[in-house]
C-alpha cells in the first residue's frame, strides 16, 4: 500500500515534464493511478470486507516508529471516493482547464500528489502515519486553494484553510501522543480494541477531536470551507467535497468503535455535528453563488456525517458509511455541473442564469439525479442512507435519540430546500431574467459528471451492493437487539416512522423552497454581527498585534537591558534553587593562609576602584593590579604553573591594552572630537540599579561557589588518577602531563582558538587602514600582503 | 666629547649609534639608552630562559605556554625599546612572518597528535624513550614534548602577530592620522 | 574540607560584581575590562574549587596526598590563555569601532525600536485582507483558461 502511495507522489513529481508536452495529457496521465487504485481496492474486496489487509513498513526501529496501513470496509469506501472520483475529476480537469492554461501544470501535479497523500490517510492504521498524511493533505489544500497567489481571495482563503486545519492538526498531534502513550501503542486497530482509560487519554481524545472537527469544517471552524471556493472548481469538487474534508469524519469513524460510549467523544460530536448541519443548510438557502451554495451544503452534510459516525449505533454506522459514499457520489457531480455551467455561460450567479434547463437538458438531468440523491429521493443512494439514519435514532429512542432524529429531520428539510434551490437556480426559467445562451459543453466534461451521477442511481437502486460494504464496517459495533442485528439497507422497510420522516423532509423542503421569499425575509431579520468568519479574523488580527507587541517589549535592542534580563534570570532560577535547596557549610574558615588576606585586599581594592575611575589608563593599571593579585593567590594556593601563566599573560594583556590606548581618548566619556556627549553620562538612578543588580549577582556567584564546594564530600576521583598515572606520561609535573598528554586534545583545540583570535585581531586592525580610505585599495595584493604578514 | 652642541635634557639618554639594535630603527626620537641597553642584554638571556621553561615543563612548573609567553615578552621588550618597526622583523635581521610561525606551531602540534595513528596507536598517544647521557644521567624523552614545542612556537607567533597588528599597525594609523591633520 | 573560605568568597563576590557592573555599561572599553575582570574571577573560582592551599602537584617535591587538585589547575591554565586571546580580539574590535565611528559606545538597535512602534507585523495577513477584492473571480472557469501570457485587461467573465 505504501508503494501505491509513493507511486502517486513520484508520478506527481515527474508530471511537470508531461505538462511541458501537453497540459491536457498531464491530467490524463494523472488519472491513471487513482483509477488503478480503485481497481486494486476491489481486487482485495474479500480481504477488505473480512479480516482486513495489513501492511507494516518499519520507519525507524530505534524510535519504534512504523508506517502501518490497513485496508478495511471504510478504507475501501474512501478508495472509491479518492481513487474513483479522483480519476473522474482529473479527467474532467483535462477539459475544464484551457488547453494552454497557466494553472494546469501546477494543478495536475498537485491534485495527484494530494490523491497520494489522501490515499495514505485513509489507509493508515497507525496514528502517527495518519498524522503525517493528514498534514500533507492540508499542505496540498493550501497550495491548491492558493493557486499562484495572484489573487487576494486565493491567498486569504489558502491561509485561512491552512491556519484552521493545521491548528487542529497540531492539537491532534498532541492528542495522538496522549492517547498513544496511555494505550502503549499507536496502532488504531489495537487502540480501538482496548481503549485506554484515564484522564490523559480523555484529554487526548478531545484533542484528536479538535483536529477532526477543523478538518471536516464543523462549526465554529467551518468558514474556511466556503472561503476555499476561490480554488478552481475541480479542486473544490475533489478536495472540498469528495475527499479531503471527509478526513475528519473518517478519523471519527475509525476511533468511534473504541470511544463512542464516552461522553467526551459523542457529546461534542453530536452537538457540533447537528449545529453544523443546521447552520450549513440555513446558509445554503441564501447563497446566490451556486458554488458557495454547494459549499455550505457540504458543510451541512459533513455535520450530518459527523453525527452518524459518532453515534456508535449499529444502524447509525450503516447509515454513516452509506451517506459517506452517497455524499461523494452526489456532491462531486454537482460541483462538476457548476463547473460546466460556469464554463458555458460565464457565470454562477443564481440571478443571472435562466432557461439553461431547456437549452442543456442532458446536463440538467445529471444535475437532477445528483441533487435528488442529496435530497433523499427514493431509488437514489442518498435515500438509503437517510432512511437508515432516521431508523437508527428513532430506534435508539430516549432523549438523545429523539433530539438527534428530529434534528436530522430539520436538517434534511433544509437539505431538500437547498437542493431544490440549486436546481431552480441553475436551470429554471426565471421571469424577468434574460435566458442565457450557452455554448455546448465538451463531452470530456459531461462524461465524468454523468458517470458519477449514474453510479449514485445504480447503487441506490440495488441496495445489497452498498449493504455488502456497510455491514462489515458496522459489525464493529455490538447490536443491542434483533432489529439492529438484522438491519440492512433496502428501498422498502414497510410503512414506518423513518419513511414518514423522509416524506416530511421532502415535502417540508419543497414547501420551504416555494416560500423562499419569506425565508429570505427571516434571514435578513436574523442577521447578526456574531459570525464564525469574523471570529477567525479577529483571532488572527489579535494574534498579529500580540506578536508585534511582545516583540516590541522583549526585543528592545539595548545591550544592557538584555544583560540585565539574563542576570535576573540567573538570580531567579538557580538563585531560588540555591536558597531553597542549598545548605551553608559548617566548616567554613575565615582564611586558609594568612597571605590570602593582603592579596585579597589588593584585589578587592583595585576592583572597587575600577568602578570609580574615569581615565582609561588608570583602569587598565587597576586591571593589572587585579591580575597580579590573583597570580599571587595562585602561588599561595600551590599552583605555580597557574601563577606563572597568570603573571605572563597579565603583562602581555597590559601591553596590548596600552598599545590600543595610545589612540583612544584619555577618559571613558570622551568621544572622538565631540568631547563629553550628553548621553554618555547615564542617569544616576540607572547606574544605581545596575550596581545593585551586579552586586546581587556577584554575591550569588560567590555564595553558589561556597555552597557547591561545601557540598562535596569525596576528593575528586579523576585527579587522583591523573597523579597516579603522571609517571607513565614521563612527567613529574602533573599539570604538564594533563596538558600535553591526558587532555592533549583540549590543548590542540586551545591553540587553534589562539591562532584564530590572533588572525582576527590582525584582520580587524590592519583592514581598518583600507576601510577609511576606500580608494586606497582594499582587497589589492598590497592589502593582502599586509594582512597576511 | 669635544665641542658638540649641548644635548637637550629630554634626549640626554638617546643613543647616537645603532649599536644596540641590529635592525633598522627608523625613528630616532623616543629612544632611551637604558631601555635599549637592557633589551640588548636581556633579549638573548630571556630567550634562553624561555627554552629552559619549555624543556623543564615536564618536571617542574613551566611548559610550552609559559615558555612561549616569556619568549614573546622578550620580543615585546625589543619592540618597545626599538620603537616603531615596519612589519615582521621587530628590530631583528632574522625575518619570520608571524602567521607562518603560528601555522608552524599548529602544524607541529597536530602532526605530533596524529602521528601515533600511523603506528597503529590511538591518536594523541605518547611514547617515552629513556637513555643515559654521561655526566648528566638518565634522560627521558617523551614524544608529547612535540606538542609543547608546537604550543611554544604558536604562542610566540601570536605575540609577534599582536606586535604587528596592535603595535605597529596602530602606530602607523596614528602617524597617518597625524599626517592628514598636518597636511591639508 | 574543600569549602571556599570567607576571604576568598568576598574576593569572588567583589570580582564578579565589578565584572557584571562594567559589563552593564555602554562603553566598549569598560565592557572589555568587565570581561577581563570576570575572567579573573572565573579563573580564581576554578582554582578555589579544587580545594584549599596545598603543595604544587609536582612528583618528588611532596607526597601525592599533599597535592593540590591538578585538574582544576589545568583547566584554569587553559582558561587564562583563552581569556587573553579573547581580550586581544575584543581590543581590536573596540579599536576598529572607534576608528570607523569615532566612538566606542554600544548603541541601541534602532530597528528594534521601530518594531516596537508598529501596530502589526510586516506582511500582515490582516493588512492583506483589507481593501477591495480583485475584479476577477479566481475560482471561475474563465480564470482557469488564463494562459501563461500576462493577463489582458479585458476579457474578464466570458470564457475564450
Amino acid at each position: 500500500m505504501l508503494a501505491l502511495v509513493v507511486a502517486h507522489l513520484v508520478v506527481a513529481a515527474v508530471l511537470p515534464l508531461v505538462s511541458r508536452r501537453s497540459r491536457r495529457a498531464a491530467f490524463g496521465v494523472a488519472a491513471v493511478l487513482p483509477a488503478a487504485t480503485l481497481v486494486w481496492g476491489f481486487a482485495h474486496l474479500d480481504a477488505a470486507l473480512g479480516p482486513g489487509l495489513e501492511e507494516t513498513v518499519t520507519w525507524s526501529a530505534a524510535l519504534d516508529l512504523e508506517l502501518g496501513f490497513r485496508l478495511d470496509a471504510l478504507g475501501l469506501v474512501m478508495i472509491v471516493l479518492v481513487g474513483g472520483l479522483g480519476a473522474l475529476i482529473l479527467a474532467y480537469s483535462a477539459w475544464y482547464f484551457g488547453k494552454d492554461s497557466r494553472d494546469a501544470p501546477r494543478n495536475s501535479a498537485l491534485l495527484l500528489a494530494f490523491a497520494g497523500a489522501m490515499l495514505g490517510l485513509v489507509l493508515a492504521d497507525d496514528l502517527l502515519t495518519l498524522y503525517v498524511f493528514w498534514e500533507l493533505t492540508s499542505i496540498a489544500s493550501f497550495l491548491l486553494v492558493g493557486q499562484g497567489g495572484l489573487h487576494r481571495a486565493n491567498r486569504r482563503a489558502a491561509v485561512q484553510a491552512l491556519l484552521v486545519t493545521v491548528f487542529g492538526g497540531l492539537a491532534m498531534l498532541l492528542g495522538i501522543v496522549f492517547v498513544g502513550e496511555s494505550a502503549g501503542t499507536y496502532r488504531i486497530s489495537e487502540i480501538v480494541a482496548a481503549p485506554p482509560p484515564g484522564g490523559v487519554a480523555a484529554t487526548g481524545v478531545a484533542l484528536i477531536l479538535v483536529g477532526a472537527l477543523t478538518k471536516s469544517a464543523q462549526a465554529p471552524f467551518h468558514p474556511w470551507l466556503p472561503a476555499a471556493m476561490a480554488a478552481p472548481t475541480p479542486v473544490s469538487a475533489y478536495l472540498h467535497a469528495a475527499s479531503m474534508v471527509k478526513a475528519g469524519v473518517v478519523l471519527v469513524g475509525r476511533l468511534s468503535p473504541g470511544f463512542a460510549d464516552r461522553a467526551e467523544w459523542w457529546v461534542p460530536i453530536a452537538v457540533l455535528g447537528l449545529v453544523t448541519m443546521l447552520i450549513g443548510g440555513w446558509r445554503a438557502l441564501h447563497e446566490t453563488d451556486l458554488k458557495r451554495l454547494l459549499a455550505f451544503g457540504t458543510v451541512s452534510q459533513l455535520g450530518f456525517l459527523m453525527v452518524l459516525f459518532g453515534s456508535g449505533d449499529r444502524i447509525g454506522e450503516v447509515a454513516a458509511l452509506t451517506m459517506l459514499l452517497a455524499h461523494g457520489l452526489f456532491k462531486a457531480p454537482l460541483f462538476m455541473v457548476v463547473g460546466i455551467v460556469d464554463k458555458v455561460t460565464g457565470t454562477r450567479e443564481v440571478g443571472a442564469l435562466s432557461g439553461l434547463g431547456r437549452r442543456l437538458p442532458g446536463l440538467a438531468v445529471a444535475a437532477v439525479l445528483a441533487a435528488a440523491s442529496m435530497a433523499g429521493v427514493p431509488f437514489l443512494l442518498g435515500f438509503l442512507g437517510k432512511e437508515a439514519a432516521f431508523e437508527a435514532f428513532v430506534h435508539q429512542g430516549g432523549a438523545r435519540g429523539w433530539v438527534l432524529a428530529l434534528g436530522l429531520l430539520a436538517g434534511s428539510v433544509l437539505t431538500v430546500a437547498y437542493s431544490a434551490r440549486f436546481l431552480w437556480g441553475a436551470f429554471a426559467d426565471k421571469p424577468g431574467v434574460e435566458p442565457v445562451d450557452p455554448r455546448r459543453p465538451a463531452a470530456g466534461l459531461l462524461a465524468p459528471t454523468w458517470t458519477a451521477a449514474i453510479a449514485g442511481l445504480v447503487l441506490g437502486s440495488v441496495p445489497p451492493l452498498v449493504n455488502a460494504l456497510a455491514q462489515p464496517y458496522a459489525e464493529a459495533y455490538p447490536a443491542t437487539d434483533a432489529t439492529e442485528a438484522d438491519y440492512h439497507l433496502a428501498l422498502w422497510h414497510g410503512l414506518s416512522l423513518p419513511l414518514l420522516f423522509s416524506v416530511v423532509a421532502l415535502a417540508g423542503g419543497l414547501a420551504l423552497h416555494v416560500g423562499r421569499d419569506r425565508i429570505t425575509g427571516v434571514h435578513r431579520a436574523l442577521r447578526h454581527p456574531l459570525s464564525a468568519q469574523r471570529g477567525y479574523e479577529t483571532a488572527v488580527a489579535g494574534l498579529e498585534r500580540a506578536a508585534t507587541q511582545v516583540t516590541g517589549r522583549v526585543q528592545v535592542g539595548s545591550l544592557p537591558v538584555y544583560l540585565g534580563v539574563l542576570l535576573c534570570t540567573v538570580l531567579v532560577l538557580p538563585g531560588v534553587a540555591l536558597v531553597t535547596g542549598g545548605t551553608w557549610p559548617q566548616d567554613q574558615s575565615l582564611v586558609s593562609s594568612l597571605l590570602q588576606l593582603p592579596l585579597g585586599l589588593i584585589v578587592v581594592a583595585a576592583a572597587l576602584a575600577l568602578t570609580r575611575v574615569r581615565r582609561r589608563f588608570t583602569a587598565v593599571l587597576l586591571v593589572g593590579a587585579i591580575g597580579y593579585g590573583i597570580g599571587g593567590l595562585f602561588v599561595v594556593d600551590g599552583a605555580p604553573d597557574l601563577a606563572l601563566a597568570q603573571f605572563l599573560v597579565e603583562t602581555l594583556t597590559l601591553v596590548a591594552f596600552v598599545f590600543v590606548l595610545r589612540r583612544l581618548p584619555a577618559h571613558f566619556d570622551t568621544q572622538n572630537g565631540t568631547g563629553s556627549s550628553p548621553d554618555a553620562k547615564p542617569h544616576r538612578g540607572v547606574q544605581l540599579r545596575k550596581a545593585a543588580l551586579a552586586t546581587v549577582t556577584g554575591v550569588f556567584v560567590a555564595v553558589a561557589g561556597v555552597v557547591l564546594t561545601g557540598a562535596r564530600q569525596q576528593p575528586p576521583a579523576a585527579s587522583g588518577e591523573f597523579v597516579a598515572r603522571a609517571p607513565e606520561a614521563g612527567a613529574d609535573n602533573v599539570i604538564a602531563a594533563i596538558l600535553v598528554d591526558f587532555r592533549a586534545l583540549d590543548t590542540v583545540g586551545e591553540i587553534t582558538v589562539l591562532l584564530i583570535a590572533a588572525a582576527g585581531t590582525a584582520s580587524l586592525v590592519l583592514a581598518t587602514r583600507f576601510d577609511r580610505k576606500r580608494e586606497a585599495g582594499g582587497g589589492t595584493p598590497e592589502h593582502e600582503r599586509e594582512v597576511l604578514g | 666629547m669635544s665641542n658638540r652642541e649641548p644635548v637637550p635634557f629630554a634626549q640626554w639618554d638617546e643613543p647616537e649609534g645603532e649599536w644596540t639594535l641590529p635592525g633598522a630603527c627608523p625613528v630616532r626620537s623616543n629612544r632611551t639608552l637604558m631601555l635599549e641597553a637592557a633589551a640588548r642584554f636581556l633579549f638573548p638571556t630571556v630567550l634562553v630562559f624561555s627554552v629552559y621553561l619549555l624543556i623543564v615543563g615536564h618536571y617542574a612548573p613551566g611548559g610550552g605556554f609559559p615558555g612561549g609567553l616569556v619568549a614573546g615578552l622578550a620580543f615585546v621588550l625589543r619592540y618597545i625599546a626599538g620603537g616603531e618597526s615596519e612589519g615582521a622583523e621587530i628590530g631583528s635581521r632574522f625575518v619570520v612572518r608571524p602567521p607562518v610561525l603560528m601555522g608552524l606551531g599548529l602544524l607541529v602540534a597536530v602532526v605530533s597528535a596524529l602521528a601515533p595513528a600511523a603506528f597503529g596507536a590511538p591518536v594523541l598517544a605518547s611514547a617515552k624513550v629513556s637513555f643515559d647521557i654521561p655526566l648528566i644521567g638518565t634522560v627521558d624523552l617523551v614524544s608529547s614534548l612535540l606538542i609543547d614545542i608546537g604550543v611554544y612556537l604558536l604562542i610566540i607567533g601570536v605575540v609577534l602577530d599582536l606586535l604587528r597588528s596592535l603595535g605597529s599597525g596602530i602606530e602607523r594609523d596614528a602617524r597617518e592620522a597625524a599626517g592628514e591633520e598636518a597636511g591639508p | 574540607m574543600i569549602t571556599i573560605n570567607v576571604t576568598m568568597a568576598v574576593v569572588l563576590a567583589v570580582l564578579y560584581s565589578v565584572g557584571f557592573y562594567l559589563l552593564l555599561q555602554r562603553s566598549l572599553m569598560r565592557i572589555l575590562i568587565g570581561i577581563v575582570v570576570l575572567g579573573h574571577g572565573a579563573n580564581l573560582l576554578l582554582q578555589l574549587a579544587g580545594g584549599p592551599p596545598a603543595r604544587a602537584p609536582v612528583l618528588g617535591t611532596a607526597l601525592p596526598e599533599e597535592f593540590a587538585d591538578p585538574l582544576p589547575q589545568a583547566l584554569a591554565l587553559t582558561a587564562i590563555v583563552i581569556t587573553f586571546a579573547l581580550t586581544t580580539y575584543l581590543l581590536a574590535l573596540g579599536y576598529r569601532s572607534w576608528v570607523l565611528t569615532g566612538r566606542d559606545e554600544v548603541q541601541d538597535d534602532l530597528e528594534d525600536r521601530r518594531v516596537a512602534e508598529r501596530q502589526r507585523p510586516e506582511g500582515s495577513m490582516e493588512a492583506d485582507a483589507e481593501g477591495p477584492d480583485d475584479e476577477e473571480d479566481p475560482g471561475s472557469a474563465a480564470a482557469s483558461d488564463r494562459t501563461d501570457e500576462p493577463a489582458e485587461v479585458s476579457g474578464s467573465g466570458a470564457a475564450r
